[in-house]
């Protein structure tokens, strides 16, 4: 056998060997895509929607409907999910849908948070900007929000900027009005709420 | 009969070749056991833990109230004749392997053991180290009460925060924005059966190729017999040492597991909307004080839109910085001639200094998950790490070069 011919069986054997690997690479991305789960929706993931009420999420009353008279003044902050009034589903299905209801004096009120409370009541994503814990504390003696994990505070009456610890931007500010006693949205989320990961992160409450 | 599986098998000749091989002795050397057989307890323990647990997140009753199915199983393992203490067991051997692989490790640099020819079986071991802490943190869902499902959560969100995959991959591996009702079975398949089949494949990796290159030798070898190994042979005095010692570790283990019963989960209940205020455990303390004095508006912009922020920084860069400069280490501090017996520490005081101030590192970054407890604000904390730091770096190496003296050229090699 000459050495040209080996050279030439080596190539067709190298070859047919790269083509195998990389069509059998290609093939394998579809599975690999099916790997992330689907996301399921329901009448309890969707998103909170003009209209709807605010239910408590824990706690013994949770599931009922809260009235301005639930909220203490000055805090703490109630944590809620939105409640469809019509079809009576509580959106609790999705994480990002928990919120915090927090009744201030109306002049400590910053202007642009005005624009999003309902006599004094202020309500803000429950999601921690940073890795997605609740922002379930309260600290009385700043009267400020602080989510338990790693230490970031807000601060409600200046759309739930940032005032301490490592959070990369503000809470996002769900819009509310008065329907009787009730508070009730009145639109969507000023910016996505929970965590925004790997893309950047520009905006907050106060820039829509 | 011996001689029955002798004749088809050649057992004699695997037997001289093997049992025989000399194991050098020690003390230091038994550290790295230990996390072996910590690592066993943890496959036994485990065998018994996956017979009762149940794998989902699907609401059941117990005792009137609705909890999941994976707490209630969790329930039942404690309610079983030492299935509190089993349990326990598993959760503490989870901390002695982490703790025995990482005193290991630092035995292993401070004797500058990474060198030629071992540097392969030193980025075998890095890997062990960071598989154990990536398995033992998916132990951490799987009873799914309110402390596992929150830290589960963040770790969910440093996941998310690597730039452009963030997303895929932590929805791969935790079932969607956790928690799904896929995310425990996920987890599960990979804490019990995934991660601990790469744990045992590079675990004997580790050993095999410390079985061919051999061990490195103890200074008083070099008197007794050099340019030799010396050592006791596998069969029967390393395996006898071995096995008092493992029993040793059983019963130290089971005391205090007994004792201090880990991770009890009615302390934690079930979890609700809201979140408690939870700490890792210790060996991941340091990347949780990181994250707490880390600048919320850090970040460093990558092509298309992408940006590395403040979490990824702090959670995964921070400590890949060190992990690749443990990979570079045997690059940049090399030897000319082939190691054969373990470096003092004393003759390398670059190097150990630089090893005391990481543990200075670790120990401040740890001291910083308290930061509200010791009402320290970020950038005073900040001082204290890097000056901590290279305060001990300073102290360790003048404190060498004052009772040791400057090490000699031949000593020192490169550090």
């Amino acid at each position: 056998m000459s050495k040209k011919t080996d050279t030439t069986r080596r190539a067709i054997v190298g070859a047919t060997i790269g083509v195998g690997l990389g069509i059998g690479t290609l093939s394998l991305l579809a599975p690999v895509a099916s790997l992330r789960p689907k996301k399921e929706t329901s009448p309890e993931t969707e998103p909170p929607k003009e209209g709807d009420v605010f239910t408590f999420a824990i706690g013994d009353n949770a599931g009922k409907e809260i009235t301005f008279d639930d909220l203490p003044l000055e805090g703490p902050a109630v944590l809620a999910y939105p409640k469809d009034p019509k079809t009576g589903v509580i959106k609790s299905g999705e994480k990002n849908n928990l919120v915090l209801l927090l009744k201030l004096k109306p002049e400590e009120l910053g202007e642009e948070v005005k624009k999003y409370a309902a006599a004094g009541t202020v309500c803000y994503s429950a999601i921690c900007t940073h890795l997605g814990c609740t922002v379930g504390e309260w600290d009385a003696a700043k009267k400020d929000f602080l989510c338990p994990c790693h230490k970031g505070l807000f601060d409600p009456r200046k759309g739930a900027e940032v005032i301490a610890g490592p959070p990369p931007r503000p809470l996002p500010a769900l819009p509310i009005s008065a329907a009787g006693d009730k508070p009730v949205v009145a639109g969507g989320f000023t910016s996505p709420p929970g965590v925004l990961s790997g893309t950047d992160t520009h905006g907050g409450s106060c820039t829509v | 009969m011996y001689r029955w599986f002798d004749e088809r098998l050649s057992l004699s000749r695997f037997n001289k070749k093997f049992l025989n091989k000399a194991f050098a002795v020690h003390h230091s050397y038994f550290i790295g056991e230990i996390a072996l057989f910590a690592f066993i307890t943890l496959v036994i323990t485990g065998i018994f833990l996956t017979f009762n647990y149940e794998p989902s997140i699907r609401t059941v009753k117990v005792a009137g109230k609705a909890v999941s199915a994976a707490y209630a199983s969790v329930l039942y393992i404690d309610s079983l004749p030492f299935g509190r203490v089993l349990r326990s067991v598993h959760h503490w051997s989870a901390s002695i392997m982490i703790a025995a692989a990482f005193i290991h490790l630092l035995r292993v640099l401070v004797s500058g053991a990474y060198k030629r020819p071992r540097e392969i079986n030193w980025f075998i071991g890095l890997l062990l180290l960071v598989v154990a802490i990536v398995t033992s943190f998916t132990g951490y869902s799987l009873p799914f009460d309110a402390f596992s499902a929150t830290a589960t959560s963040i770790g969910y969100g440093i996941g998310t925060s690597i730039p452009y995959v963030g997303e895929w991959i932590s929805q791969i591996i935790f079932g969607g924005e956790f928690p799904t009702l896929h995310s425990i079975p996920r987890v599960y398949a990979l804490h019990v059966l995934w991660f601990p089949l790469i744990l045992m494949a590079i675990l004997g990796m580790h050993m095999l190729v410390m079985v061919k290159q051999k061990h490195t030798q103890p200074n008083y070898a070099r008197k007794v017999a050099p340019g030799r190994i010396l050592g006791v042979p596998l069969m029967p005095q390393q395996a006898y040492m071995s096995t008092v010692l493992f029993l040793l570790y059983l019963a130290v283990v089971f005391f205090i597991a007994g004792a201090y019963i880990a991770h009890p989960i009615e302390v934690y209940g079930p979890p609700t909307a809201s979140t408690p205020a939870v700490k890792p455990d210790w060996y991941l303390i340091w990347v949780y004080g990181i994250l707490q004095i880390i600048p919320g508006d850090l970040k460093i912009p990558l092509p298309f839109g992408a940006v590395m922020n403040s979490e990824f920084i702090g959670s995964i860069l921070v400590p890949g910085i060190l992990g690749l400069a443990a990979v570079l280490l045997p690059f940049l501090d090399t030897r000319s001639t082939k190691m054969r017996y373990m470096e003092l520490p004393t003759k390398h005081p670059v190097r150990t200094g630089v090893t005391f101030a990481l543990l200075a590192f670790l120990i401040t970054t740890t001291l910083a998950g308290w930061k509200q407890e010791l009402g320290l604000s970020a950038g005073q904390l900040w001082f204290i790490i890097l000056g901590s730091s290279l305060l001990t770096y300073l102290v360790v190496y003048y404190a060498i070069i004052f009772f040791w003296g400057r090490p000699s050229k031949e000593d020192a090699g490169a550090v």
